[in-house]
């Protein structure tokens, strides 16, 4: 093997693989080292991928030429838009994973890449010098030496697993730690913080009687994540119910012997993702939560037991989970657990998350503080592209908030603290009209090609169909339908008929209409012709001319927002000269050194004042 | 900060001007100029110190020094105010002689720019500034120095916090959609954002009240030459401006001044350029006051009722066109020089407002002094703690409009991220609105409203 590579990837977990993809599709020698190569993308938690904004990452990381899109497909074996009853903004693809064929087609899709060198080792430290990476050096004392490091170890450093008062020592169930890393990197000056996240127990599929659940299928027609994905199939169903006061009035008995209830776990447990003692607890005025069967593969007895995510002693879980209808005599492969593992307060993190303390490391993943695979992922692709842009001597790739949900994750991360996992939802996105999944491609596929993630012929789909989309916008606009040829059409669909000829954007615009059954009625379709054949293109256009007075409000708003955004801060801008800073604002200025005005007045702690005053001192 | 200097006092002769200088050099710049007993670099702060001002051995003036040291002053640097006589001459050599000692003459509003950037006081507070600056009322003064005390950010900030539960309720639904909980009902928050439009809209209009209190309450006398304008004009001030008809027309077409009914400010304007004969160059010279007009609250039309009491007429109808709006009473003037029983012949067929008046022989004008009070004060529907300036006002229409949308979403059973679009929008206007969002343009706009030396 080499000893020296461009780029140094440590950890093969959603993070890795996509930071391993980019950078080796960049053109960089890369390595990738992990304790196990037939753990590589393994699920550690949920068997899925996507879901409410996590659906929107997945789908802009495949725009930029990333892996997640496509490995969730291959490993995909239950797909559904979820939310699809609410407005296109807040719909999220979604699929059930194969949480043993995700690695294997995660391990494939890494062997074909050319450039990536995959090893199986435990890496003893980073070799910084003069705060500036050299490499790494491996348990047996062997030194690789690397350009630049990207550290995607997720929840292995320090991993403590919980169940009721028992701690072991892990990162996952059944696998080692990396203890020596973080507090390497701790004596290096980095802050290091503890968090904990958990998981539910997983229960034998053969001793549910399922008749007892209401099912929860796929979509009829279900839809792939990327675009290099012909199709995919449903292949398993899930199944959903409720808890009960009797399960909660159990639970709490177990309360008292919670590590977390009586403070062993020092991690502060995710708001967003709560176990269910903490829902139980929290949410006392309901006697109810559902929870979703959902098996973790095709050739595994094991179903994760959605929306039961606990670390409750053996015995109460036991008796918890038997009173639920269907369950009376389940057999628990596995009990839930929590984990308490350390994380980088991501403050110490620049824009592309490089490290501010050390050139050419970079940090991504978990151990940035997030919870979920998709967040972990997109930080892995970003990292991955701008350690090789930096090897290049090229300009970062650095999206705003406008542009990506990944951005306004990284730019939350960089910017707040935080004191619980962070885990991306909608409400972060201020534009969340303009960031939708279906929207990714032509938002962020220009980005891709142009950092050769995505080819010139794959471009050149989206742009034939962004090019379309234009056409149809001016077509709609003149294109009048007279009451006599639509009025039927209206009438059929609970409208209001018509008096005047109205344009096919004005009747689009109304709730019930579809624009493809509008251009039905046109006598003439010549000039529609290649719109109409094309699905996406006319779901585009029907998105685009019914929220169309909501989107220009919301442009209006982001141009507002990039005002600031654009008005820059110098890397070096001397704080301390600014006197009339108050003392909060100045420290966090002088620790997080924001990129712009904008980044600025996000940082907590820094007021308009501060912010008015800094603006006169750039002017 | 490097020190400046400027007249604090209105320009022109006075009893007293005072000159303030500020910065980090003001006491050491200022001390050079001092002759007296003590030494002023090191007086303690807010102390007053009799004296001499000198200037190359020169006595120009005997003044006082008023001593504040940083952070204890108005702009929350080292300050030095100096009282003395108000002479033209005198303030402009003192003046001078600060700017050769170091400091530059301070440009408008920078003083209150740096009270700002010292953290002295907020946005709206010297908005506020600016606002008392500018007030020419008793009242519109109590309601700013009110606000300078963060009375209106208050009472915003609680109606921005009433939206963002509001807007995270909806938001908690998104994010929660799996759960399915419902955390609010729409119906709810229609109620609630309607309670918030219907805040607002007392606030916007109590703005025109705000207007008549910054700005004093606007009476136009309109008509022809000869009418009796300029002598009404005199009469209601109380007196004599002879001068009037002599600058008339040579540097602007009207005159104004401020009269005071019960505190309220009163502004008069003779306005000189109305033409007569036909029809057409009568409108001509409607259109000639159009702005003085458009501002005002009540327009005089003097008609010289010794011709005719219909000879303004055509000219009272398009007044009445062009501003349906505005209130008009028709003043028949010279009333001495016609007989009785003419006057009340017409009184009951005139549609508008009549007040028979003659300037010449007073007869009736502190009738018509009552009838403007009158409808001054009712113009002032209430007089709020609030007091809503230009911008502020633009901002609240906005934001209006914005929550309009958002019950036009609920309406249409949209969603809840299409309501929260507007909801969103109208709460980063409320944070500009309460300064906790910056916005350059904002304090641009506050700043450039002061005059030099505040």
């Amino acid at each position: 093997m080499e000893k020296q590579f461009d780029t140094i990837i440590i950890g093969g977990g959603h993070a890795g693989i996509e930071a391993a993809t980019v950078a080796s599709k960049m053109g960089a020698s890369t390595l990738l080292i992990t304790l196990s190569k037939a753990a590589i993308g393994r699920p550690s938690c949920n068997p899925s991928v996507g879901g409410t904004a996590k659906g929107h990452l997945v789908k802009e990381i495949d725009a930029l030429g990333g892996a997640m899109g496509v490995l969730a497909d291959n490993g995909g074996i239950q797909f559904k838009i979820l939310n699809s009853s609410k407005g296109p903004a807040v719909r999220s693809p979604r699929s059930q994973i194969d949480k043993d064929l995700y690695p294997i087609v995660a391990n494939n899709f890494l062997n074909n890449i050319p450039n990536l060198t995959i090893i199986e080792a435990k890496v003893w430290e980073i070799v910084i010098d003069n705060y500036k990476v050299e490499g790494v050096k491996l348990f047996d004392g062997t030194f690789i030496a690397g350009k630049s490091v990207i550290l995607t170890a997720g929840t292995f450093l320090n991993g403590l697993m919980w169940i009721g008062l028992d701690s072991t020592s892990g990162g996952r169930f059944g696998e080692q730690v990396s203890d020596n890393l973080s507090d390497r990197l701790r004596d290096y000056g980095f802050k290091v913080g503890r968090l904990k996240t958990g998981t539910p127990p997983r229960l034998h599929k053969d001793t549910i009687d399922y008749s007892k659940f209401a099912l929860h299928p796929g979509d009829p027609n279900p839809v792939p994540f990327s675009f290099r994905t012909k199709s995919v199939e449903n292949k398993i169903m899930c199944y959903a119910t409720n808890t009960n006061e009797e399960i909660h009035d159990i639970l709490r008995e177990g309360f008292s012997r919670s590590a977390l209830f009586i403070g062993l776990i020092e991690g502060v447990g995710p708001r967003y993702c709560p176990s269910i003692e903490d829902k139980v607890d929290r949410f006392r005025d309901k006697n109810s939560h559902k929870i979703v069967l959902e098996p973790e593969g095709l050739n595994t007895n094991s179903v994760y037991l959605n929306g039961f995510s606990t670390s409750l002693p053996k015995d109460i879980q036991e008796r918890g989970i038997r009173r639920i209808p269907g369950l009376e005599n389940v057999e628990i492969l596995r009990f839930g657990y929590a984990i308490e593992y350390d994380y980088f307060d991501p403050y110490q993190l620049k824009q592309t998350l490089e490290t501010k303390l050390v050139e050419n490391l970079y940090f991504a993943g978990q151990i940035n503080g997030t919870s979920g695979y998709e967040e972990a992922a997109a930080q892995g692709l970003v990292a991955g592209i701008n350690a090789v842009l930096k090897l290049q001597n090229k300009e970062p790739l650095l999206l705003k908030r406008n542009e990506a949900y990944i951005s306004v994750l990284i730019d939350d991360l960089v910017n707040k603290e935080f004191d619980e996992p962070y885990r991306l939802f909608t409400s972060a996105a201020e534009y969340r009209l303009l960031l939708r999944h279906d929207n990714a491609y032509y938002r962020l596929s220009k980005y891709g090609r142009e950092l050769g993630l995505i080819t010139d012929d794959e471009f050149a789909i989206f742009e034939h169909q962004m090019e379309l989309i234009d056409k149809g916008k001016i077509l709609f606009d003149k294109t009048l339908l007279k009451p006599d040829q639509i009025n039927d059409y209206l009438e059929s669909i609970n409208e209001s008929p018509i008096i005047d000829s109205a344009t096919i954007s004005t009747l689009g615009k109304r709730s019930n209409v579809n624009i493809a059954d509008l251009l039905n009625f046109l006598p003439s379709k010549e000039e529609f012709e290649d719109i109409l054949n094309n699905e996406i293109v006319l779901n585009q256009l029907d998105i685009e001319i019914k929220y169309e007075g909501y989107i220009k409000r919301q442009l209006k708003e982001i141009s507002y927002f990039l005002e600031n955004e654009n008005k820059l801060i110098p890397e070096n801008f001397d704080y301390n000269k600014v006197q009339s800073l108050s003392t909060e604002a100045r420290n966090k200025l002088i620790k997080i050194r924001p990129l712009s005005l904008g980044q600025a007045s996000r940082i907590l702690g820094v007021s308009a004042t501060d912010i008015s005053i800094l603006s006169v001192y750039l002017r | 900060m490097e020190s400046i200097v400027a007249l604090a006092t209105p320009p022109g002769v006075s009893g007293l001007a005072v000159i303030r200088i500020s910065g980090d050099d003001a006491i050491e710049i200022a001390s050079k100029h001092y002759l007296g007993k003590s030494d002023l670099l090191e007086v303690p702060t807010h102390t007053i110190h009799y004296g001499k001002f000198v200037n190359n051995n020169q006595t120009i003036d005997t003044v006082t020094f008023n001593i504040f040291r940083a952070p204890n002053s108005y702009t929350g640097e080292n300050v030095v105010e100096i009282s003395c006589h108000g002479g033209i001459i005198i303030y402009k050599e003192i003046i001078k002689a600060i700017i050769n000692s170091g400091a530059r003459q301070a440009k408008a509003g920078e003083f209150t720019q740096r009270a700002f950037l010292n953290g002295k006081m907020d946005l709206l507070q010297a908005e506020a500034v600016a606002d008392l600056i500018h007030s020419v009322s008793v009242i519109s003064e109590q309601v700013s120095a009110r606000q300078l005390q963060g009375n209106i950010t208050k009472k915003i900030k609680q109606f921005k916090s009433e939206l963002i539960e509001i807007a995270g309720l909806l938001e908690l639904e998104l994010d929660f959609s799996d759960e399915e909980i419902e955390f609010i009902k729409l119906s709810q928050v229609k109620e609630k954002i309607q309670k918030l439009i219907d805040y607002l809209a007392n606030i916007i209009n109590s703005y025109t009240s705000s207007v008549i209190l910054q700005n004093g309450y606007s009476v136009a006398i309109i008509g022809f030459p000869n009418s009796g304008k300029s002598t009404l004009f005199n009469k209601l001030l109380s007196k004599d401006r002879a001068i009037v008809s002599e600058i008339a027309g040579t540097t602007r077409d009207y005159l104004e001044e401020f009269i005071y009914l019960n505190n309220i400010p009163i502004k008069i304007i003779d306005t000189a350029g109305m033409r007569e004969t036909t029809d057409i160059i009568e409108i001509e010279g409607i259109k000639l006051v159009n702005s003085v007009i458009k501002q005002s609250n009540l327009i005089l039309v003097l008609n010289d009722a010794s011709i005719s009491l219909h000879n303004s007429d055509n000219l009272i109808q398009s007044l009445k066109q062009d501003y349906p709006k505005h209130e008009i009473v028709v003043l028949q003037n010279k009333i001495d020089k016609i007989e009785k029983e003419d006057k009340e012949e017409i009184t009951s067929s005139r549609g508008e407002e009549q007040l028979f008046i003659s300037a010449k022989t007073n007869y009736n004008i502190s009738k018509l002094l009552d009838l403007i009070d009158q409808k001054a004060t009712s113009s002032i529907t209430r007089i709020n703690d609030l007091m809503v300036n230009e911008r502020q006002l633009q901002l609240m229409e906005q934001i209006s409009s914005d929550l309009q949308n958002a019950i036009e979403s609920v309406e249409m059973q949209n969603t809840n991220e299409l309501i929260a679009v507007d909801i969103r929008a109208a709460i980063r206007k409320l944070g500009e609105l309460t300064g906790d969002i910056y916005n350059q343009e904002i304090l641009n706009q506050v700043f450039s409203k002061f005059c030099i030396g505040k």
